[in-house]
């Protein structure tokens, strides 16, 4: 069992879903509410990583963040951020690839509260702001642990896009999928499987939570 | 005083203008796709039509002549939506406090709950209250926000037929203990004219007429006022002004028809092409020719029973046309009444009400 790897795969993974969560919550509400024609174009675009093969992804982005790229020299030259093969560079490259597995399930929690219910809030004096607090984000909480769940068990199995970004830096960017490879490589099966059974489960254990939620959500209660 | 004028073209066309003062009841009247709820949610700041102003008591909510649109949170209304709205993750007594600005919040809210019988069902969440319960609820917290008007969106159509006896009784008893302007919407004439003060009738999204129910339902303005007030017997006919001040002559279909004397308001034109209604409760049914003005012959051609009444279709003798009444199932029963048998109908000429014609819309 490589420890190095399992601490850095799930802070990795934890630290995705709960920064990624407050831009994902304004995005997903936009998009339940919205009206706006780019609509369908930003949806596409937050679905594309789920079609593109994740070495494109990489791809794409270690060479658009590399030292030698305009955007990378710039990030360097003003906040001394390097995003290839860093622990920085693999959080980055997390939030593109975690976008629909957050935003999904939020935009759908969102969606289901009846515009009513919202508008009713509104008529009782409440703020915009408080209506989101008070009625909108308890209504939408199963969709907001969904969502964690998932790019937080998404994040945990991701190895295209950390492979290309991270590199394979021990206590840095390796992470469990890619220390697995790393030892089926070695023929070391049995530290394989060790660490694939620990994948597994906690997989499974972010999808049965996923599933519970969903049926505790009061907006089916009728 | 709620006084509202809104205008729009689009989306939904709006012409309507009405008020409500203090204390009264005025339902908003009219088919489904008529522009009530949106005259309701236009009132409540929800939606803003492109022209118009609103305003109640002293402040102004909306008045797009100078540019002022208040936010619903900066309106004084209580609306109780159609479906009640209620949140669905709150319990009776949070959906209730939540609207109340009071520093004592929660006592305010129990106390609205327990005038209105839900004592005892304050922790209870909207799943687990009746269709009653929860229109009480949302009736609650309508109130809890301390409104200046109070708006009700079709409340009684997601409530059951005895519960909703119960409801108007309460509604009743709500009007006559606060003093504020409420506007109802219905599509249901019966409660309108149980509930109301005022009628307001609108159709595609115009106020057509407005007056007390017993004015609306026996003097329609119109023949399309006449068709959405379920007023079944109406006629054209054709005016003429009488030798006799006050009183005119109508014929009943066209010039040379059988004529009727009716009451001349001095409203219309000599020889003019009318439309005309009589409201059932001056048609009287007898198997003797009676005395006095109006009196028709007629033949009872079907009798449709509906329990304690029956549906009855009077067709005239002399004018293709037909008369819907209720009769007294007992009445057919006894043999007073017989299908097929030729009676007479006197019309009241106090109940007859001759308007202008206009082309009704094609049907649906």
């Amino acid at each position: 069992m490589d420890w190095g790897a399992a601490r850095v795969s799930l802070w990795l993974a934890g630290l995705t879903a709960l920064t990624l969560l407050p831009a994902s919550l304004w995005m997903s509400r936009w998009l339940a509410t919205s009206t706006s024609r780019s609509r369908p174009v930003i949806e596409a675009a937050l679905l594309l990583p789920l079609l593109l093969p994740p070495t494109v992804i990489g791809f794409y982005l270690l060479t658009s963040l590399s030292g030698a790229s305009a955007i990378g020299a710039w990030l360097a030259k003003h906040f001394g951020l390097h995003l290839v093969f860093t622990f920085e560079g693999l959080l980055f490259a997390s939030w593109l690839i975690n976008l629909p597995f957050m935003v999904q399930p939020l935009q759908r929690a969102f969606a289901a509260i009846p515009r009513s219910v919202r508008e009713a809030a509104w008529v009782s004096g409440l703020s915009t702001w408080r209506t989101f607090w008070r009625i909108e984000l308890p209504l939408a909480w199963p969709g907001v642990l969904a969502g964690a769940a998932l790019t937080f068990a998404h994040t945990l199995g991701e190895f295209g896009v950390v492979l290309m970004v991270g590199g394979n830096i021990a206590g840095q960017t390796r992470t469990m999928s890619i220390a697995i490879y790393d030892r089926v490589q070695a023929f070391d099966n049995a530290a394989a499987q060790q660490m694939s059974l620990v994948l597994v489960g906690l997989s499974l254990a972010a999808l049965a939570l996923v599933f519970a939620l969903g049926r505790r959500n009061p907006l089916q209660e009728r | 005083m709620l006084s509202v004028e809104v205008f729009q073209d689009t989306p939904v066309p709006l012409a309507a203008r009405f008020d409500c003062k203090p204390g009264e009841l005025v339902a908003l009247v009219g088919p489904s796709g008529s522009g009530k709820s949106t005259l309701l949610r236009c009132i409540a700041g929800l939606m803003h039509p492109s022209r118009g102003r609103i305003s109640c008591g002293e402040r102004t909510w909306l008045d797009t002549a100078s540019g002022l649109r208040l936010a619903p949170q900066q309106r004084r209304v209580g609306l109780v939506f159609q479906h009640y709205a209620l949140f669905p993750h709150l319990s009776a007594l949070h959906n209730v406090a939540l609207a109340s600005a009071r520093p004592d919040a929660d006592a305010h809210a129990a106390d609205l709950l327990a005038r209105l019988g839900l004592d005892g069902l304050f922790t209870r969440r909207p799943s687990e209250l009746s269709g009653g319960q929860q229109q009480r609820v949302a009736l609650a917290r309508a109130l809890a926000r301390e409104p200046d008007v109070l708006l009700l969106d079709e409340p009684f159509s997601a409530v059951d037929q005895p519960a909703r006896h119960d409801l108007y009784r309460e509604l009743a008893e709500l009007h006559r203990t606060v003093a504020l302007p409420i506007v109802l919407v219905t599509h249901d004439l019966h409660e309108a004219r149980r509930l109301a003060d005022r009628m307001v009738i609108i159709d595609a999204g115009c106020t057509l007429q407005q007056g007390t129910p017993a004015q609306v339902l026996s003097q329609p303005r119109n023949a399309r006022v006449a068709e959405l007030v379920g007023i079944q017997n109406h006629f054209e006919g054709v005016f003429r002004q009488g030798s006799v001040s006050g009183w005119g002559r109508l014929h009943w279909g066209a010039d040379g028809g059988p004529e009727l004397q009716v009451k001349d308001k001095r409203r219309i034109e000599e020889g003019a092409a009318v439309t005309w209604v009589v409201p059932a409760e001056y048609i009287s049914v007898h198997r003797r020719a009676p005395s006095g003005p109006n009196v028709q012959r007629a033949r009872l051609s079907e009798a449709l029973p509906l329990g304690d009444i029956a549906l009855c279709r009077f067709e005239l003798v002399d004018v293709r046309a037909a008369v819907q009444l209720h009769q007294t199932t007992a009445q057919l029963q006894r043999g007073e009444l017989v299908v097929g048998e030729e009676v007479f109908l006197q019309l009241d000429p106090a109940g007859v009400h001759i308007m202008p014609r206009r082309a009704l819309p094609p049907p649906g």
